[in-house]
């Protein structure tokens, strides 16, 4: 389930990383702690779980950390999404 | 006689509560004594050949920063913090100008030390102990971990005159390169005594850190929580895209930041009235703050007052405060709060252009005096020269924002006479911007615009310009000399550009352009990609 999702969680974030010239990126590897992508790039990827995955960001304990590795964001979004 | 060490407060406090939290971050718990034992060993080492002068903070956000602070300050230093969103050639640049003795790296800020910088930077050198050592370029240079230090720790802060430098914070400068404030000891020690009164600091207090080091925001809330004793919280540059969580696990009782973070968090919906019970004290800085957000804010924190600051880096962080109150204080005709009543030690003038002093209820230039005044900018008398005036017998420096007093003495802010703007809190002035895009651009004709403005603060930075390249070519070369949020989101290539009657680019008919295309094109709200 949720492959579909997930397929594109990922290109929205490889996408975002490739604008900034890097091209591979290990699933547990800190993206935005590390300084890989900034809040701009952030913000790109906050807009893609409300509008494509709808993800409430007014829950205002969401753990945003939770879009810091690529794996933990695909497991995010998997259990925010209906099968 | 008196010791204007900066560290002194925090020496107090690791010696009076050793056990209690320091530092908090998503990785690492610190309490006082052990930063004491830190502080004062990493003193040690950079004091080997003797007091040192400027010791370079390449870290933000990490133990390692506050660290390399209080250990520069400790050993009667100024500390220098370096932006790592700087791209390399403007380090090296920088690091030329900066004349330091050590330099202090986190994970991030050592992942930085590429050969070029390296070879303008000191001889000491201390990194994380979690980051990969890298090769020195000369022999004189040694590059330790916080772990290998073998130095005699300090054991006390060295002696301090209040003229002695304490900081350096670089703002963005008109000519291409940002402009190094340089703070005293003194203007520290009025700044710290002025803000103690209404902050109330106790070691029950735990406060959010939500700045970069090389915002001076972070000033005012490293040294008063560290001579009180409190806890220091700091959000990840993540956690400040959704704080709600951060403010409530921790029970974070002072909060400080940018008043965008509400409208980030009014725009999705999360600043529910009543989800920060534990706030006691909100300050905004930065920006204008709006009434409607400073409201919102307000029911947010239920037990909790609200604070407006307003203050150059030029004037050690702020120098004039406005509360909250039900009415609001409002600054009529802009719905943003007063920027309200100066420090009893600083005195603010409103001056017209040939710097006279106007009558209440005249707009014209802040002018600040008194003993919070910055020494000057670092290596440029000219600049120093131009904003830092002697008139009528007094220092004072021209903050190029406009302003006036009104009849109860309150002061309002009704933005700039420049060309300076604030985009999320980063100060920038836009001829800087303007001279990368015209060597990027390989062009004189250029403009960049702040755009859009919501609420009152600009989001974003469209550039424009005559140019046979492309736009990504020219976004790719700016992206070698300014750091990201300095580049301009989107840059247009035109055949020609608006002038005004001088023959300048008309940055207003461009303004108005932008905001045209937006009306006619969008519904929705005006995102920078959706005009055109």
């Amino acid at each position: 389930m949720n492959t579909k999702s997930n397929a594109s969680i990922r290109a929205t974030v490889m996408s975002l990383l490739g604008e900034r010239g890097v091209t591979q990126v290990a699933d547990i590897e800190p993206l935005f702690s590390s300084g890989l992508l900034d809040s701009v790039a952030a913000t790109e990827v906050l807009l893609a779980l409300e509008t494509d995955f709808g993800v409430d960001l007014s829950d205002e304990d969401f753990d945003i950390t939770h879009i810091d590795t690529l794996a933990s964001l695909e497991h995010f979004v998997a259990s925010r999404t209906p099968a | 006689m008196a010791n204007d060490n900066i560290a002194s407060g925090f020496f107090r406090s690791s010696v009076a509560y050793g056990d209690r939290l320091f530092y908090s971050d998503a990785s690492r718990n610190v309490s006082y004594g052990e930063m004491g034992v830190t502080v004062r060993r990493l003193a040690g080492h950079v004091s080997q050949k003797g007091r040192p002068r400027r010791v370079g903070i390449l870290a933000t956000r990490s133990f390692e920063a506050y660290a390399g602070i209080l250990a520069a300050g400790f050993a009667g230093g100024a500390y220098v913090p370096i932006n790592l969103k700087w791209p390399e050639s403007r380090i090296v640049t920088l690091l030329g100008l900066m004349e330091l003795d050590a330099l202090i790296a986190d994970v991030n800020g050592t992942s930085l030390l590429t050969p070029d910088v390296l070879a303008a930077a000191p001889d000491c050198i201390v990194i994380a102990d979690a980051a990969k050592r890298p090769e020195v370029v000369r022999n004189s240079q040694s590059i330790v971990h916080f772990n290998e230090i073998e130095a005699e720790p300090l054991s006390q802060p060295m002696q301090v005159e209040a003229d002695d430098l304490a900081y350096i914070i670089f703002t963005s400068g008109t000519t291409g390169l940002p402009k190094g404030v340089m703070i005293s000891a003194g203007s520290l020690a009025n700044y710290l005594a002025e803000s103690r009164s209404w902050t109330a600091l106790t070691p029950d207090d735990r406060l959010a850190e939500t700045c970069d080091v090389t915002f001076d925001l972070t000033v005012h809330n490293l040294f008063l929580c560290v001579e009180a004793g409190a806890s220091l919280h700091i959000l990840s540059s993540l956690e400040m895209m959704a704080p709600g969580r951060f403010v409530r696990a921790r029970e974070i009782t002072v909060w400080m930041s940018v008043p965008t973070l509400i409208a980030m968090m009014r725009r999705n919906g999360s600043l529910k009235p009543g989800i920060f019970p534990s706030l006691r004290l909100s300050i905004f800085c930065g920006e204008p703050l709006p009434v409607a957000a400073a409201e919102a804010w307000a029911a947010a924190t239920p037990n909790g007052v609200v604070e407006n600051i307003y203050g150059p880096t030029e004037g050690t962080v702020i120098c004039m405060r406005q509360r909250f109150t039900s009415p609001p204080v409002e600054t009529k005709g802009r719905g943003i709060l007063a920027i309200g009543k100066p420090y009893d030690s600083m005195e603010i003038a409103i001056l017209d252009s040939e710097q006279q002093v106007l009558p209440e209820g005249q707009a014209g230039e802040i002018a600040l005096s008194g003993p919070q005044l910055a020494i000057g900018y670092l290596g440029a008398p000219e600049q120093t020269a131009d904003r830092f005036r002697n008139l009528r017998g007094k220092r004072w420096y021209l903050t190029g924002d406009l302003g006036l007093r009104d009849e109860t003495g309150t002061y309002h802010h009704l933005g700039r006479t420049d060309n300076q703007v604030k985009v999320k809190g980063n100060r920038i002035e836009l001829e800087e911007v303007e001279a990368h895009l015209r060597k990027a651009a390989d062009t004189d004709v250029v403009a960049v615009i702040a755009w859009p403005v919501v609420d009152g603060s600009a989001q974003g930075l469209i550039g424009f310009c005559c140019s046979d390249k492309s736009d990504s070519e020219i976004e790719a070369a700016m992206l070698q000399s300014l750091p990201r949020y300095m580049v301009p989101s989107e840059i247009r290539i035109r055949n020609s550009l608006p002038v005004n009657i001088n023959g300048k680019v008309d940055r207003r008919a461009l303004f108005q352009q932008l905001e045209e295309a937006a009306q006619t094109t969008a519904t929705g709200p005006a995102r920078p990609d959706a005009a055109e």
